[in-house]
């Protein structure tokens, strides 16, 4: 064990590799936001309950709120910065749009990023599997049911 | 703070040697980053040998950083002992699930934790290993020292693995949970069954019960009044009426009653054993 506060971090981010300075204590939300300039990622509850923080490790929807920096050393982080592509913006969250699952919009980036975890696992989810998959972000606007319509229907695009 | 993902046990043993007493050991993270952190943490969750599943002779063998979401998709969890799989596949949200870890569930040492209720239930015991290298098996319901604290010192031991024998024909488990919400919430009352049947009476039995005292707790008195019984609508009525006598419980402002969570034991375990019964049968979808 060093007596180093900080360390040298390298992980994949979006694609690309990047290398940070950073407490290693701290949350990957944290180091999103204030380090790398990332606000996509919304802060909400801080303990893992809201999901407003969803960002995808190695593939997987987790709470960036509940990782320690350290932990993503030479893993892969994904996060909403990378759904839009060439200033067009994913299907996803343009079904998002059409369907009007966005209301305040603070849940979106989250609930997209639960969306875009289980479309890649599972293209073709029924409708209690989109539920399970969201269960874990809060909205307070919207009641849920345009959000689960939205992720449907992008599925439904995801087949042809 | 430093923070060392491990590639081998042996790096583990030695960060947690050298931080003498400092330095923890770490898996998924949901419970001890939302606590106070210790001068050192020692990641184990990307290590090959606490992340497989697999069943060596006898016994199935699950890594303790093995994920919620791993432990219930897993074919072998799902076919040979289900009620793991029905304990993991409710704890808090995907996000969770996906991160947090069966060993993290039980050395966290919460009183009615998911995964760990169900492990009891199963009756898996512990592979446990010290900074000196000495191997110790324990079941997991005698792991518990209070509430919230379990007998692992995480700055000095480290669960390899939990292992129990899978539910082969004429066996069964179940797990079941109520709580305010369907998901992340946690529940008033968990509780599960393992159950062999043969000649259609039952032969060996756990009831588990959380949360009671400190530890996922087995009803013993009530395992004994159906030893030798068919589990039909009668004994599945003593069931309920034995297994809520059984225990004493406490109420807590922010979940429930200690008189509503009397009689959820009684209907959780009495529900747990009857779907047990009912996969030992062989009723439930193939295999479970
Ligand atoms: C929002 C939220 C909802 C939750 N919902 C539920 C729920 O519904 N049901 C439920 O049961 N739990 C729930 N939890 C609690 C938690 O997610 C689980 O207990 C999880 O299984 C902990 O595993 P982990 O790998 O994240 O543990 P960690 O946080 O990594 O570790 C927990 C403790 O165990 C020690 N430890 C971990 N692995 C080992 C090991 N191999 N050897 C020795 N010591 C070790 C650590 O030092 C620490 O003290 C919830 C948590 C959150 C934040
Ligand atoms: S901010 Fe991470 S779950 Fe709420
Ligand atoms: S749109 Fe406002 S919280 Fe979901």
């Amino acid at each position: 064990m060093n007596n180093l506060k900080k360390q040298v971090l390298i992980f994949q981010l979006n694609g690309e590799p990047v290398e940070i300075f950073a407490d290693p204590a701290e949350s990957l939300l944290t180091v999103l936001r204030e380090k790398l300039g990332l606000y996509g990622t919304k802060a909400g509850c801080g303990k893992g309950e809201c999901g407003a923080c969803t960002v995808l490790l190695d593939d997987r929807a987790v709470n960036s709120c509940l990782v320690p920096a350290g932990k993503v050393q030479g893993r892969k982080v994904e996060t909403i910065e990378n759904l839009s592509q060439g200033g067009k913006v994913h299907m996803i969250q343009e079904e998002f749009v059409e369907k009007g699952a966005v209301q305040c919009g603070f849940c979106s980036p989250g609930m997209v990023m639960s969306a875009y975890a289980l479309l890649k696992e599972n293209p073709q989810p029924n409708p209690e599997q989109v539920k399970v998959a969201i269960s874990g972000n809060l909205c307070r606007c919207s009641g849920y049911k345009q959000i689960e319509e939205a992720i449907l229907s992008a599925a439904e695009r995801l087949k042809n | 703070m430093s923070y060392l993902i491990a590639s081998s046990l042996d790096e583990v043993l030695t960060s947690l040697r050298d931080g003498s007493g400092k330095a923890r050991v770490v898996a998924g993270g949901t419970d001890l980053y939302l606590q106070d952190l210790p001068y050192g943490l020692v990641d184990l969750s990307c290590l090959k040998g606490t992340t497989v599943i697999e069943q060596e002779d006898d016994l199935i063998s699950l890594g303790s950083a093995v994920t919620h979401t791993a432990a219930a998709s897993s074919p072998l969890v799902l076919s040979r002992a289900r009620a793991l799989a029905e304990g993991c596949e409710v704890i808090g949200s995907p996000q969770i699930r996906n991160i947090g870890t069966i060993g993290g569930n039980v050395v966290n040492a919460a009183p009615a934790a998911d995964a760990a209720v169900a492990l009891v239930g199963l009756g898996a015991e512990a592979v446990i290993i010290d900074i000196e290298g000495n191997i110790r098996q324990e079941a997991v319901e005698n792991l518990y020292w209070e509430y919230n604290r379990s007998l692992i010192d995480s700055t000095r031991e480290v669960m390899i693995s939990l292992q129990f024998k899978p539910c082969m024909d004429g066996e069964g488990s179940a797990f079941t949970r109520f709580a305010a919400r369907r998901a992340l919430a946690l529940p008033m009352v968990n509780a599960a069954a393992r159950v062999k049947l043969e000649n259609g009476l039952v032969k060996e039995i756990r009831l588990v019960a959380a949360p009671v005292n400190p530890a996922p707790t087995r009803l013993v008195k009530t395992e004994e009044l159906v030893i030798g019984k068919p589990v039909n609508d009668q004994t599945i009525s003593m069931v309920e009426r034995s297994a809520a006598e059984e225990v004493e419980v406490r109420g807590s402002l922010l979940r429930c009653s200690a008189r509503y969570r009397l009689h959820l034991v009684g209907v959780l375990v009495s529900r747990a054993l009857k779907t047990a019964a009912e996969r030992a049968m062989g009723q439930g979808k193939a295999g479970e």
